[in-house]
């Protein structure tokens, strides 16, 4: 109990006033509705008296009038916090979680799949503060009642309190284990939705893939497996608890029977009044039938318990710490510390040393995998490294506001995302009070402008989800876009040009050239003809960096760099076969 | 109540919850959910007359306590009566506990039955539609539709079925019991007729256009939160707390707002069926006219107590259905969007089937447009194609020329708004998906991933496939030495979503893997290599040289010098066939490709940077 207040309240987060307000109302209410049922014992037992007095009768109905009248008020006001907060209740929680999903570290966020956070945030948390709305009330209502009529019956005859009284016990085992078998029911339960909701999402988003394999509908294992592992989940709970379900709901409506057979017995006995039985009876048929339902909610209280877990644990997950939040960037310059990094187990940076002068150009070269991604993911704090130190501007980036990093640097990803928004908000992302001129410049530079004035709805063209109405050229061109739009004095650029026909490859590169002239530029190139002019060139193998030099001193050293040349000499003359070779 | 999520329900009785409106398109919503759930409708119906069983037990238990109270009102009570009334009554209620259960049982295993049957058809018609159709809904909504919404229906089957059971047969058992006992009660009782039929309209009343806008802003977060995880970095990177994360932001306001435009509409109705629909009003009359009888001595207190029994019967029994009214509502507008999705016209399968006789490709004045129904901007406009079997074709032209829609139309993602596409010899309309799909293996532009292990993933295009054959392929593909060396658990390792946890360039490898492994007589490879480093590239194509002799290939490439050598170039531009011939032959007839060619040349000398800042302003058109 102690506990489903406390995450009660978690949920109700800064509307707990509110909500501690609405639930005296409703202890309020419940304790008049009670009395309202109390008055039904001696408005009765008035009635069943050989000489009834009429006007006792009616004074006790006109208590009973009043006290619905009351009720109700007392209820209404209640509602008033479901009514006008739950919305707001609901909006500052799935608030909170973005904000948590903003500042968790991102490897934390990618071992979570973006289907299962969107349970959280789209249902979990609603069930969550639906729970703190309606429960609340309806325990407070649930065991109020009984209570306060079980007290009352009890002080008019305690040998029939004492009856209902033994059913208590009975329904308070059977709803604790129901309480524990949902518990770890709606655990799995919410497990196999989130996997069920991934795999949807994944469903839908590799689609063309899956089509293209076969791996459709029944024939899709992956799917499938998650569906029926839901239907199971539900099935294997629902068996579990049908029985202890039945128990707890009935034991209280058979106490009722075994009262009045009790009181039957007292009756004949000439121990009792049969008048004092009789109303006794009408106001315990009122005692039992919300202690029924009390069992039946006990699972509810465990589905809340389950989704405030599952919304508490993102909550809980930490940001990554910032040492000197007040800490302002007033240079440029890159610079990595003998940085190391690793995933998971396997090392992927090695004692990485290098840096970058501010308004340099530096080039990182090196076979796939030799972990390029992996320095600029470092560079905007995707992680912090295991050993070393990545500064810019001097600064550890471990002092810095991460918000302060952001600001500073501008990204073009290997893997392009586009939101499933317009081509115009697309870019102005980067930079909200743009003007449309500002967007159209930038658009330009990135060579996005002149397909753009094709579409029919030009900057208005909505892009698809992951950009996907648009062709991989052009959802890289609208990246690069974006990146200039910004205007920031770091520039991350990670194969920039990989999706682009050669045309709109040198009209990007002379953008990419004109943002160099007054920035910090880090480029990723497996064209190396696209770097050779840089000022430093990096070559990253296997996490360290092998060589370093400009593209004269690489080539006359006739190390690795100088063979990667040669092979992608040797690249240029390679032929697909043939019917003819 | 013994369900599960049947209490779940109850207890989310008052969550604003809001009413519904007509879908898009589809039936109506109470024909829509009736519709959704034939699958299922018998075994509805033995829970719904177990229900109504239990109901008329249950009212009979209550009728023998009140009856065996009657008698110990008696001067000289007989205690034999007594017992055997109170053992009747406990009968009843035993048999109405263990009826109602039972029912609740049988209407909840048929809901969660009924949920994973319509999920995977979901599933399947969504792989039968046209991709265009499933893109356009996203994966968000439909994510909403094949979860929530099926989810939803839960409250209508599991919860609602067993309860009309319950609502139709106890107020009649009820009703009936308390005339037998004394008609006058039956008449006060029934004065509360008019009372229950407005709480019932009103529960039930549809608003509509406030619970479309609930239930878009609803999907709205949904497709929000999708988004915003899986384009985190982009967020973080383009985002200072006020642009991206405003797209969240504003998505969950909206929401907030739909919710208060909707308790608004229906603030009245909910007060009304608060104060009314309760046992109190009930009691009430029913006391008022029982004072009044008992007291002037026409009628015992005895039958008065039956009458506060069961007379609430009739309310009570209503009340959890009123309860239910907007989970009821939201089953319903689900089951429409259900309904709607499935209604999506699938592309027709062929009547009489065909089997292509070889790898041939032919296009035959192609036209295609993204837009629905083939309008909006052409991506293809009259192309012709001729692709031998055996032979390669490589596609070239600049960006959004329509490359990979040409590469999209040849396994059937979209039919063709005008022309024909023949694949060995037959329209590709005329031959079942499943063949043509097995005829055709294809590595996409953007290389995708499922969140698996390596090997999963490689094996996709042939389930069968052998460990060995699986490495062949990876070795081939150059990607057995980094999942071996380099990948923590090698061909067990998971990928990750979207293969988030792998390099672009092994992600690249691993679905060229992948459609090495299919052994299909068409290969088709859109920007295969793009992110391979050069050394890689080299080697990648010497394989795919070798594994795809003998088998008809299309290969699109912006880097020209790779594809030099196919038998036929094909250069698109704005989704026409501008040239089309060999490298030679092309670069002899000094045209667009002669052009693309000259600055293919140029740009592999020009170089990023300081030393080249200078160099070749000219390039820009
Ligand atoms: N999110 C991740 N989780 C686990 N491992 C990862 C993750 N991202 C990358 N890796 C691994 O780290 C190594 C380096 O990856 P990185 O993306 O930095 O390579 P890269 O040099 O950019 O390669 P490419 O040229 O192919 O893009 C690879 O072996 C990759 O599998
Ligand atoms: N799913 C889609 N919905 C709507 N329009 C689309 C869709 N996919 C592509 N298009 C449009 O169709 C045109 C041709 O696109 P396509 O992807 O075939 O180009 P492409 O030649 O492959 O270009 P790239 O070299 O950039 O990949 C483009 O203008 C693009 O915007
Ligand atoms: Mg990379
Ligand atoms: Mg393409």
């Amino acid at each position: 109990m102690r506990r489903i207040l406390r995450l009660m309240m978690l949920a109700a987060g800064s509307y707990r006033r509110e909500y501690v307000r609405c639930l005296q109302s409703s202890l309020a209410a419940s304790v008049v509705q009670a009395a309202a049922y109390a008055t039904l014992i001696p408005l009765l037992y008035e009635l069943t008296r050989p000489q009834v007095d009429e006007a006792a009768a009616w004074g006790w109905f006109g208590a009973f009038a009043a006290c619905y009248v009351a009720e109700t008020v007392l209820r209404l006001y209640e509602l008033r916090f479901q009514y006008s907060k739950w919305a707001d209740v609901l909006a500052e929680a799935r608030l909170r979680l973005g904000e948590k999903l903003r500042t968790m570290p991102q490897p934390e966020l990618e071992r979570r799949a973006a289907g299962d956070l969107s349970t959280v945030v789209g249902g979990n948390v609603a069930n969550a503060t639906t729970g703190v709305s309606t429960l609340g009330l309806l325990f407070t209502q649930l065991v109020t009642v009984p209570a306060v009529l079980g007290v009352i019956i009890a002080v008019v005859d305690w040998r029939l309190g004492l009856v209902l009284a033994v059913s208590v016990p009975f329904a308070v085992f059977f709803v604790r284990r129901i309480q524990r078998l949902s518990g770890s029911g709606f655990r799995g339960i919410d497990a196999a939705d989130a996997r069920a909701a991934d795999r949807i999402v994944e469903y839908v988003q590799g689609l063309p893939l899956l089509k293209a394999t076969g791996q459709v509908g029944r024939q899709s294992r992956r799917l499938a497996d998650a569906l029926h592992a839901q239907g199971e989940a539900m099935t294997s709970m629902q068996k579990r608890v049908t029985w202890p379900g039945l128990l707890a709901s009935s034991v209280v409506q058979l106490c009722l029977v075994a009262m009045v057979a009790v009181g039957a017995a007292l009756v004949l006995g000439l121990d009792l009044s049969p008048a004092l039985l009789l109303a006794v009876a009408a106001g315990a048929v009122r005692f039992a039938e919300p202690l029924a339902t009390a069992s039946a909610m006990s699972q509810v209280f465990e589905l809340t318990d389950a989704a405030l877990e599952r919304v508490g644990d993102v909550l809980a997950c930490r940001p990554l710490p910032v040492g000197a939040p007040e800490a302002r960037i007033g240079r440029f310059d890159l610079a990595f510390e003998e940085v190391s990094f690793s995933y998971d187990e396997t090392p992927v940076l090695r004692g990485v040393s290098f840096t970058a002068p501010e308004r340099s150009l530096t080039a990182l070269v090196g076979p796939s995998g030799s972990g390029k991604t992996t320095i600029t993911r470092l560079l905007t704090r995707y992680a912090d490294p295991a050993s070393g130190t990545v500064r810019i501007g001097g600064l550890d980036l471990r002092d810095l506001d991460p918000a302060e990093i952001y600001r500073h640097v501008s990204v073009v990803f290997q893997d392009v995302y586009l939101f499933d928004d317009t081509i115009r908000a697309n870019i102005a992302m980067a930079r909200p009070d743009a003007t449309d001129e500002e967007v159209e410049a930038a658009a330009r530079a990135a060579n996005v402008h002149e397909f753009v004035s094709r579409l029919p709805d030009g900057y208005d063209t909505r892009v698809g989800e992951i950009g996907g109405a648009l062709s991989g050229g052009e959802r890289q061109r609208i990246s690069i876009a974006r990146a200039i739009l910004k205007d920031a004095p770091i520039v991350l650029l990670d194969e920039p040009t990989a999706a682009l026909d050669t045309e709109s490859e040198v009209a990007v590169q002379n953008a990419i050239d004109a943002l160099v002239a007054d920035k910090t530029v880090l480029v990723i190139a497996h064209r190396l003809t696209t770097v050779a002019g840089a000022d430093q060139i990096l070559v990253l193998e296997d996490g360290r960096i092998t060589e370093r030099g400009t593209h004269a001193e690489l080539i006359a050293a006739g190390g690795r760099y100088a063979t990667m040349w040669a092979a992608q000499t040797r690249a240029r003359h390679w032929r697909v076969p043939s019917t003819a070779t | 109540m013994s369900a599960t999520i049947s209490s779940t329900s109850t207890a989310e009785k008052r969550e604003p919850a809001p009413p519904e409106g007509p879908p898009v398109t589809g039936p109506s919503p109470g024909r829509a959910l009736i519709g959704v759930m034939e699958p299922v409708h018998g075994r509805l119906l033995t829970s719904i007359a177990v229900a109504a069983t239990a109901a008329v037990l249950g009212v009979a238990g209550f009728a023998l306590v009140a009856l065996a109270l009657r008698e110990l009102l008696e001067p000289v009570p007989d205690p034999a009566t007594v017992f055997r009334l109170l053992g009747g009554a406990l009968a009843g209620l035993l048999a109405r506990f263990g009826l109602r259960a039972l029912s609740f049982h049988l209407s909840h295993l048929a809901s969660f039955e009924l949920e994973v049957e319509l999920r995977t058809r979901l599933a399947e018609h969504l792989a039968r539609i046209p991709l265009g159709e499933a893109q356009r809904l996203g994966s968000g909504a439909v994510k909403k539709v094949v979860q929530d919404d099926v989810r939803a229906l839960h409250i209508a089957v599991a919860d609602s079925v067993p309860l009309a059971g319950f609502t139709l047969a106890q107020p009649v058992a009820a009703l009936v019991a308390l005339g037998l006992l004394d008609w006058r009660l039956l008449l006060a009782v029934l004065a509360l007729g008019p009372i229950v039929m407005i709480g019932m309209r009103l529960a039930t009343r549809d608003y509509a256009d406030t619970r479309r806008a609930y239930d878009e802003a609803n999907e709205a977060i949904n497709a929000a939160v999708v988004e915003f995880v899986q384009g985190m970095p982009v967020v973080r990177t383009f985002d200072d707390g006020t642009s991206s994360f405003r797209r969240f932001a504003t998505r969950v306001h909206a929401f907030t707002r739909a919710t208060a435009a909707w308790q608004e509409s229906s603030r009245s109705s909910m007060i009304f069926s608060r104060a009314m629909m309760a046992p109190l009003p009930a009691l009430v009359i029913i006391l008022a006219a029982g004072v009044w009888l008992t007291a002037s001595g026409s009628m015992s207190p005895a039958t008065l107590v039956v009458a506060l029994v069961i007379g609430t019967l009739p309310i009570e029994s209503i009340m959890p259905l009123m309860w239910l009214a907007h989970h009821i509502n939201e089953s319903k507008a689900g089951a429409a969007r259900i309904s709607a999705l499935l209604a999506i016209p699938p592309l027709p399968e062929p009547e009489r089937p065909e089997q292509p006789a070889d790898g041939s490709i032919r296009f035959r004045d192609v036209r295609f447009s993204y837009g629905p129904d083939g309008a909006g901007r052409p991506a293809l406009d009259g192309v012709d194609l001729d692709i031998p079997s055996g032979t390669v074709c490589a596609l070239v032209g600049p960006s959004g020329s329509g490359k990979s829609t040409v590469a999209r139309l040849i396994p059937r993602f979209w039919d063709v708004t005008g022309g024909e596409i023949l694949v060995g010899g037959v329209d590709v309309r005329r031959i079942p998906a499943e063949v043509l799909l097995r005829h055709v293996s294809m590595v996409f532009q953007d290389p995708f991933l499922l969140e698996d292990t390596i090997a999963a993933n490689i094996r996709l295009a042939r389930p069968e496939a052998s460990d060995a054959e699986v490495e062949a392929a990876a070795r081939a593909a150059q990607a057995h030495d980094f999942i071996v060396s380099e990948l923590p658990h090698g061909y067990q390792t998971r990928v990750g979503e979207r293969g988030a946890r792998l390099s672009g360039g092994q992600r690249q490898r691993i679905t060229i893997a992948r459609a090495m492994l299919a052994e299909a007589p068409i290969v088709i490879l859109d920007e295969a290599t793009a992110f391979a480093d050069p050394e890689n590239e080299a080697a990648i194509q010497d394989a795919i040289a070798e594994l795809t002799r003998g088998r008809t290939v299309v290969v699109i490439a912006h880097r020209l010098s790779t594809v030099a050598d196919a038998d036929q170039i094909v250069v698109l531009d704005s989704g026409r066939v501008a040239e089309r011939g060999t490298h030679r032959q092309l670069l002899d007839a000094g045209g667009r490709y002669a052009r693309l060619w000259a600055h293919h040349q140029r740009a592999r000398t020009w170089a990023l940077g300081s030393a080249a800042r200078a160099e070749d302003p000219a390039v820009t058109r």
